[in-house]
């Protein structure tokens, strides 16, 4: 997916007005925040479970490239072959060639954000080779061209008028309707002739099992099975952060993955592969293809406070109780990864200058954080990242700031240290300030922090600050009654 | 008791200094005595925010040199308690000695309704209010000091006041500093959905601990609602206070 | 070669990083399902998958799960069924029973390959039934080892899918069902599931809906 990261603003100006992505935001979150408490109720310690998932996730990544070792040697051990990719380029490549390789018209897929990322749809379909996106949101969005307004349901804002409207152009609806039961049932049917004959299917990879060689899915439609029973071949794709540990380890991510997620204990199917097909079984791939894709993470990783982002499960509970992202919806975020989440992981893959706008568009009020089962810090990433931008650190990029705001900062800095200076600062600064002032309230201020007043006032600042009224303040005689 | 040493931030020093006076009578009115440093300035946190650490540190280390030698510290402020207690010993990662001071001044520094609680065990400070009040949950107080049931016994031992529930009290109210201004259309949204929520249940006044988020929930109230009322925590309780010192 | 060249690079540049403790565990309560008995355990394993709008039947033995398995036919009018070639099916003798009730029994066993096999999963099977090697009880999940005697589009393709599982089966908890799945890393199923209710979706408008791509009704028929 190209990334228009640096359109922030404009996108942000469009989706607060846009009365379908309102009407959205006001319901769907708040439905799925108490859909998730309610699912972690059923955690005696509901912190402990958090905090258990978030040692868990430490320790995949401390132990990131001896786990990805041992995850490649238990499934060559499974039959499975094994790919790494240091880029997109490398990993679309090599799934062209194993297509082209096997004369694959076209290929089923299953819901995976790294393929977003590395565009690899793009690449099939100039190579005349067709990606069906099957989870029906990302088909939908497939279908309407319309990059993904949250990392879970990428469509699910989409009214069903459009879906109608689409799905009578794109797939074989034949009476018209509104009934989302009715659409869902169309694309099921259109669907399954895909899922028949499909000769390759590709996935992601919720999480790849060092212990065991094991792969593992979770899902809610089917799509994915059958991606992975109906082929000969089985492409599954994975960035390189996706290892844990053990099966038990996995387990309990599992558990945390669906409440966070849906609010579910179990989603419908969870599926778990080590290794292709035996011999004997009639179904499932004869070939299983595992991508593992590194696209920047190598060196995410060299950075001991960044690489906590590579904890991430994919949650989107982080999504659903931002309440920046419950103003303006997936798409002011530009690429593949929206929210909390898209905020600190899209700066480190696409570079800090591009995406400016994304660690800066937020109040640092640390929701995201407090509800995250991977015990990322986003409000504290934010905050690495502004410094990095503004000194223009070359690993991770940045660009320089503004000549006005550093002159601003350096003379900030010296009055700090210097109270006379800085109360002189604040004296001089009360007329200009004040200018506009009438009856304690300030309704303008041209300047930078104009926009403030675009809908707020501000009392005036004071003709005596609180510094200066300490001067009678400590001289006041007192009674004081103890309580 | 240990002298109390005042640590205003400067929201309430330029724009909103009757919450300092309340918060000094206050305390005096429960037998404490504090003390206002007057070379302090600025805790750094707009430095920090804006990404300029090297800045944040100057203040740091003018805060640190200004409180050291205070046995407790106490702010009508939630966002600057975390900006010394969790900021400050971290951009002094590198430097042991400073960090050292770091974290000792962040141990005695605590916000204002944590300290009357927690410390004083005081929870009715003898005032009293005949109304509805609702609680505004500031970020940096609820999620940042974890401080969410002091400041509701500090209401509801007030006598006559009804602490009414607020929907979505935890949500963020879209201030955030250069946000506000920078995200003006997202922070206006956002501080639009809480008045909303705040005009819905009827109350008689809007209470929260942060400076910060009065300017904008209040900024908000003045232009479009200036009959609604809406109050800093310390002021509300040092002006109810039946005796009057 | 260009591959052992690029998982070099990766490995190599994960290996000079920065190393990073690894912090300890907190302690995790049990579950509570770990301490309930067997028929709490049922009665667990029902609720839940009830919750998902599946369906339970508990029957004292194979005969009457047979039994059980008559009425269903009759309700949702089978005229064509695809079923495992397991253990607990393998019970039930089916293909007589199907013959009685004039059923079309089919299973993988009859088709020469994928091709036809799939045909008939895709196109003729009215409902698919099969065993399962567990019952979680802690989310009414079932748990299915897929094998040559347990293929995989049985309980996925059709539209009804029908679980035979003896109550010895039922478990608490994944950990039970994958301590043994997993026990053995030289023998690993090519494919364990855990299916828990119908398929779904709420990708429209939010709109939840069972029958997305996978079956539209589960009914499990426990034994014993």
């Amino acid at each position: 997916m190209e990334p228009r990261t640096e359109k922030f603003k404009e996108l942000v100006a469009r989706e607060l007005q846009n009365p379908r992505s309102q009407k959205f935001l006001k319901v769907m979150p708040p439905i799925q925040n108490m859909k998730r408490s309610i699912g972690l109720s059923t955690f005696t310690d509901i912190e402990a479970a958090q905090a258990y998932g978030a040692a868990i996730r430490q320790e995949a990544i401390a132990r990131l490239p001896e786990l990805l070792e041992q995850f490649e040697k238990n499934a060559l051990a499974n039959g499975a072959q094994v790919f790494w990719a240091r880029d997109a380029q490398e990993a679309n490549e090599y799934i062209l060639k194993l297509a082209k390789e096997r004369g694959v018209k076209y290929v089923t897929k299953g819901k995976s954000m790294v393929t977003e990322e590395t565009g690899l749809n793009e690449v099939l379909s100039q190579n005349g080779i067709e990606p069906w996106e099957t989870d029906l949101g990302e088909f939908i969005a497939q279908q309407l061209n319309l990059p993904p307004f949250h990392i879970v349901g990428p469509a699910i804002n989409v009214p069903v008028e459009e879906v109608r409207d689409i799905f009578m152009a794109k797939a074989n609806l034949k009476e018209p309707t509104l009934d989302p039961v009715e659409l869902g049932y169309a694309a099921r049917l259109f669907l399954r002739d895909k899922f028949h004959h499909v000769q390759m299917g590709i996935t992601g990879v919720n999480m790849a099992v060092a212990e065991t060689g094991t792969i593992i899915n979770v899902e809610n439609e089917g799509n994915i099975r059958y991606t992975k029973a109906s082929p000969r071949t089985q492409v599954s794709v994975m960035s390189i952060e996706k290892v844990v540990p053990t099966m038990k380890d996995a387990l309990h991510l599992i558990r945390l993955l669906c409440r966070n997620c849906t609010g579910q204990k179990l989603t419908a199917y969870v599926s778990m592969d080590s290794g292709p097909k035996k011999k004997d079984e009639i179904d499932g791939p004869e070939e299983l293809f595992i991508v593992i894709v590194d696209n920047g993470r190598t060196k995410i990783y060299q950075d001991l406070k960044a690489r906590q982002v590579l904890r991430c499960i994919r949650c989107a509970a982080c999504l659903n109780i931002c309440p920046v992202y419950g103003q303006i919806g997936g798409y002011a975020y530009g690429w593949a990864y929206s929210g909390p989440m898209g905020q600190v992981l899209n700066p480190l893959l696409l570079g800090l200058e591009k995406t400016q706008d994304l660690y800066r568009a937020t109040t640092l009020c640390g929701a995201c954080k407090s509800v995250c089962p991977a015990g990322i810090d986003h409000p504290s990433l934010f905050l690495y990242y502004r410094h990095k931008d503004v000194t223009v650190d070359p690993y991770l990029g940045g660009k320089a700031r503004p000549p006005q705001e550093i002159r601003f900062f350096k003379a900030w800095a010296w009055a700090i240290k210097h109270p006379w200076l800085w109360n002189l600062g604040i004296k001089m600064a009360r007329p200009f300030i004040n200018k506009n002032a009438r009856e304690g309230i300030i309704r303008q201020i041209k300047g930078s922090f104009a926009d403030w007043f675009r809908q707020r006032d501000l009392p005036m600042m004071a003709e005596n600050t609180f510094h200066e009224r300490w001067k009678n303040l400590k001289k006041e005689v007192y009674i004081t009654k103890p309580t | 008791m240990n002298k109390v040493s005042l640590f205003i931030p400067c929201t309430v020093d330029l724009f909103l200094p009757h919450i300092g006076e309340a918060t000094v009578r206050l305390l005096r009115s429960l037998g404490i005595s504090p003390v206002y440093h007057e070379e302090q300035t600025c805790c750094g946190q707009p430095a920090m925010n804006a990404g300029y650490q090297k800045e944040a540190k100057k203040a740091a280390q003018h805060f640190l040199e200004v409180f050291g030698e205070d046995e407790i510290i106490v702010s009508p402020s939630g966002s600057c308690v975390c900006m010394v207690k969790y900021h400050y010993p971290e951009l002094f990662e590198n430097d042991p000695e400073w960090q050292r001071r770091a974290e000792e001044v962040a141990s005695r520094i605590y916000e204002f309704s944590q300290f009357l609680v927690d410390v004083l065990h005081v929870e009715d400070v003898g005032a009293s209010f005949s109304g509805k009040v609702a609680y505004h949950e500031s970020c940096h107080i609820l999620r940042g000091l974890k401080v969410s049931v002091q400041p509701k016994k500090l209401i509801q031992a007030v006598k006559g006041a009804e602490l009414v529930p607020l929907n979505a009290a935890d949500t963020c109210c879209g201030f955030g500093g250069e946000f506000a201004y920078h995200y003006a259309d997202i922070s206006e949204s956002m501080v639009k959905n809480k008045v909303e929520n705040y005009l819905a249940i009827g109350a008689d006044l809007l209470l929260l601990g942060e400076p910060g988020c009065l300017l904008n929930i209040g900024g908000y109230l003045s232009r479009n609602h200036p009959q609604k009322k809406i109050m800093h925590l310390a002021s509300f309780l040092a002006d109810y206070r039946r005796e009057k010192t | 070669m260009e591959q052992s060249s690029a998982r070099q690079e990766i490995i190599q540049k994960l290996k000079q990083a920065p190393a990073e403790p690894v912090g300890p565990r907190p302690v995790l309560p049990p579950l509570a399902e770990l301490s309930m008995t067997q028929e709490e355990l049922v009665k667990r394993f029902t609720e839940r998958l009830v919750e998902e709008t599946g369906v339970v039947y508990r029957v004292k033995n194979y005969e009457e799960a047979v039994e059980k398995l008559t009425e269903i036919a009759q309700a949702e009018n089978l005229k064509k069924v695809m079923i495992s070639t397991d253990e607990v099916i393998g019970q039930l003798n089916l293909p007589a029973w199907g013959a009685k009730q004039g059923i079309k029994i089919m299973t993988p066993l009859d088709f020469a390959d994928r091709d036809s096999y799939k045909d008939a999963v895709f196109l003729e099977a009215d409902a698919g039934i099969t065993g399962a090697d567990f019952a979680v009880a802690e989310s009414g999940t079932l748990g299915i080892k897929h094998r040559k005697d347990q293929a995989r589009l049985i309980s996925l393709a059709p539209i009804l899918h029908i679980a035979v599982v003896p109550i010895e089966r039922l478990v608490p908890s994944y950990e039970k069902a994958i301590d043994q799945v997993f026990a053995n890393k030289n023998s690993l199923p090519s494919q364990f599931v855990f299916i828990t209710g119908p398929s779904m979706t709420g990708d429209i408008q939010g709109v939840l809906f069972k029958g997305m791509h996978g079956p539209r009704k589960l009914m499990v028929i426990l034994v014993g």
